[in-house]
């Protein structure tokens, strides 16, 4: 059975929210259209200064660059950050995933050259998983990675890789053996320089108008030695041993947060009752599945995998984003004021199918979650 | 049984430890008796007198007093156990109504409770069986009842909820918020009830075969179950929330979250579980209707989800909207 247990915010995680927030108030770029999806704004500006303020790498030792901290002061930050709308996607990946896998698994001189760069929030990665024919089945990539001299020759398409034309890296599942019987043997996790030659980017449109992901192609690709992140062979346990990071945190049930609040300004101090009550609703939502995302945070911290517990909270973090909109659309007034109410609703709306794809589908996750109830 | 419930709460070892024993303690009494046979006879009206008296016996009547060692957290945690065994006594009228008369009780009677309507107090569990009986408003006022007269009625799962007219209503005082205490006395056995309902259905899915295979080899069956489980966890964090707000400012918005939310659970968790029981469920002679049936009136008793749901979101927009994330961010 899952296990969420209780977990408390110490006081001195706290005291970091009005240090955030200052440096939001002050560092937030003009005209920037706040949104709380993770992926809607991508300034190294925002970023850097973050880094500089030492907002980034939390979690990272210091003599990398890093603060040094808890799971808990990150927390803090990053949803402080999401709840502002401030634009986060530039550093996002590099600093919630690639971090702490360099330093759980990287060699020593990757540790030592891309820590300090990510800590500074000046380093931007992406992550190469999917592919043109291995989506939820992520054990069908065919992109390979082929032993030469001095290092591997890569050749493969990914394909949604958000970010892809901003970023500098792609933090890369290849194939460095041929598929076998055992179906996750056989990987390996290569840092990939997107500027690489022979690394074609080509951005891809989405319905919200914008190009959030990519179609990364790879053609005899030299990568050297030294690009290979921890063992070869392993890694799809690397991949895996990542998710209770990537699917717990404040980003799986915030995306949708400027809505909410925007709702509550709309309606005003004395809402009608039907109002009131979907604001209620929103509210009681929002803050228990903020308790379970805590909680596995808590469970990190302490040095479990909560892995399963954290598919929970994605899924129930992504339809909650969607419901959410649902909700505050038909509970907002119509006769008044609603400019920024309906550009944020709008940009959510246009968002949300990829709340649940993003990240590991919802069929993913509940085939994870009854996996850990012993239904298979 | 799952650890949520076993290991629940209070931070020094001694309570933890003292909780440990009484919540295994309830666990032995309680699936000794609530069997299938005893919720029937109960459902006929027959009181569970023998198990209100071995209550009695162990001192869980007592529990709330303030001076029983224990702490509201641990009360609740109690209501968990009884949520998840159905217990056919009202033992969190019973529990609650000793605290709030205090000294002035004699504790070893059955007192119920119901809620003050006009001139009458209605749904009070097994009404005409307790011995005293108190009677409380929306708005947190408490009133002990004199004699008046009874007439029968029944909630949706079979219980007494009985009325009572024509009595004298006298204002007691209590420095506590009595409606606010009963709605979280239900979240915490709805809480109880959809974790058995949970293990109740991992067991069907894997035991049921058709079409030549265990349920739970299909897909689609698979996620269903997955989503009972989502809402039983979530369920269970806003019940634990709320425990961690007793007695602050923000007691009441926080009972508001954990009634409203557990109320949408109780929704999706008895619609998806009834359709994975099938049939059978649907039978008088399963047990699963004990457990379905009880947590439609434990969502509806003092307060529904609309009900809180506008407690909470009229208690944020007067905060205003920039307030709202300072106000989320500080739970605990």
């Amino acid at each position: 059975m899952l296990s969420f247990d209780p977990a408390t915010l110490p006081e001195s995680s706290e005291q970091l929210r009005p240090v955030i927030r200052e440096f939001i108030a002050t560092n937030l770029p003009a005209g920037h259209r706040r949104n709380s999806d993770f992926t809607s704004g991508h300034s190294p500006e925002f970023s850097s200064a973050l880094g500089a303020a030492g907002w980034l790498g939390m979690t990272i030792p210091e003599r990398y660059g890093g603060g040094g901290r808890g799971f808990f002061d990150r927390y803090v930050v990053t949803e402080e950050l999401l709840a502002a709308g401030a634009p986060v996607g530039a550093h996002w990946i590099s600093d919630r995933q690639t971090a702490p896998l360099l330093l759980g698994h990287g060699t020593q001189a990757q540790r030592e050259f891309y820590l300090p760069l990510i800590c500074a929030g000046t380093c931007y990665f992406s992550i190469g998983m999917s592919e043109p024919n291995a989506g939820s089945d992520l054990a069908a990539i065919r992109t390979t990675a082929e032993r030469v001299d001095g290092g591997w020759l890569v050749n493969g398409t990914k394909l949604w890789t958000t970010g892809a034309h901003l970023n500098h890296y792609l933090m890369t599942l290849v194939r460095t053996s041929p598929p076998s019987e055992n179906r996750h043997a056989g990987m390996s996790q290569l840092i990939i320089d997107l500027n690489a030659q022979g690394v074609h980017v080509r951005p891809i449109d989405s319905m919200t108008g914008n190009s959030e992901f990519n179609e990364v192609v790879f053609t005899d690709v030299l990568v050297p030695d030294s690009a290979l992140v921890g063992v070869e062979g392993n890694g799809w346990q690397q991949v895996t041993s990542e998710l209770g990071y990537e699917r717990s945190g404040p980003e799986r049930f915030l995306s949708t947060f400027r809505v909410f609040l925007e709702l509550v300004r709309l309606v005003g101090h004395n809402p009608q009752g039907d109002q009131a009550a979907a604001v209620g609703r929103l509210a009681s939502h929002l803050l228990s599945l903020r308790r379970m995302s805590l909680s596995v945070a808590g469970m990190l911290q302490d040095g479990k995998m909560p892995n399963v517990e954290a598919a929970l909270v994605k899924d129930l973090g992504n339809r909650f984003e969607k419901l959410s909109l649902e909700i505050a659309r038909l509970a907002a007034p119509i006769d008044c004021d609603r400019e920024v109410f309906d550009q944020v609703l709008t940009d959510s709306l246009l968002l949300s199918p990829s709340f649940s794809l993003r990240g590991g589908t919802s069929e993913i996750l509940r085939g994870m979650i009854a996996r850990g109830l012993g239904l298979r | 049984m799952n650890d949520d419930i076993n290991t629940e709460a209070s931070s020094l070892d001694d309570s933890a430890q003292s909780q440990r024993l009484l919540l295994e303690s309830a666990h032995r009494l309680f699936g000794d008796h609530c069997d299938k046979a005893l919720l029937d006879s109960a459902e006929r009206g027959e009181f569970a007198a023998e198990l209100a008296s071995k209550l009695a016996e162990y001192g869980f009547h007592r529990l709330a007093e303030r001076e029983s060692g224990f702490a509201l957290a641990d009360v609740f945690a109690l209501l968990k156990v009884a949520g998840y065994h159905a217990l056919p006594v009202p033992l969190a009228e019973w529990m609650l109504a000793n605290r709030w008369l205090d000294a002035e009780a004699d504790d070893a009677v059955l007192t119920s409770m119901g809620q003050r309507r006009e001139s009458a107090v209605v749904d009070v569990p097994w009404g005409q069986q307790a011995q005293a009986c108190l009677a409380v408003t929306q708005d947190g006022v408490l009133f002990k009842t004199e004699a008046g007269t009874w007439t029968s009625s029944k909630n949706s799962a079979g219980e007494p909820y009985d009325a009572l007219h024509d009595s004298e209503l006298v204002a007691v005082g209590c420095s506590e918020q009595p409606y606010e205490l009963l709605a979280l006395s239900r979240c915490a056995m709805a809480v109880g009830a959809m974790q058995r309902l949970l293990e109740m259905v991992v067991e069907q899915v894997t035991m049921r075969e058709q079409f030549g295979r265990p349920l739970a080899r299909f897909q689609v069956i698979q996620h269903a179950v997955a989503g009972v489980a989502a809402e039983v966890a979530v369920a269970g964090k806003a019940h634990d929330g709320a425990l961690a707000f007793l007695n602050t400012d923000r007691q009441r918005d926080e009972i508001a979250i954990a009634k409203a939310r557990i109320g949408e659970a109780t929704g999706i968790v008895t619609d998806t579980v009834h359709q994975l029981f099938g049939a059978m469920g649907f039978t008088h002679e399963h047990i699963l209707h004990h457990y379905t049936r009880r947590l439609w009136v434990w969502r509806e008793d003092f307060g529904n989800e609309q009900y809180w749901q506008q407690v909470l979101g009229s208690s944020l927009c007067a905060r205003g909207a920039d307030q709202v994330w300072p106000f989320l961010a500080t739970v605990r």
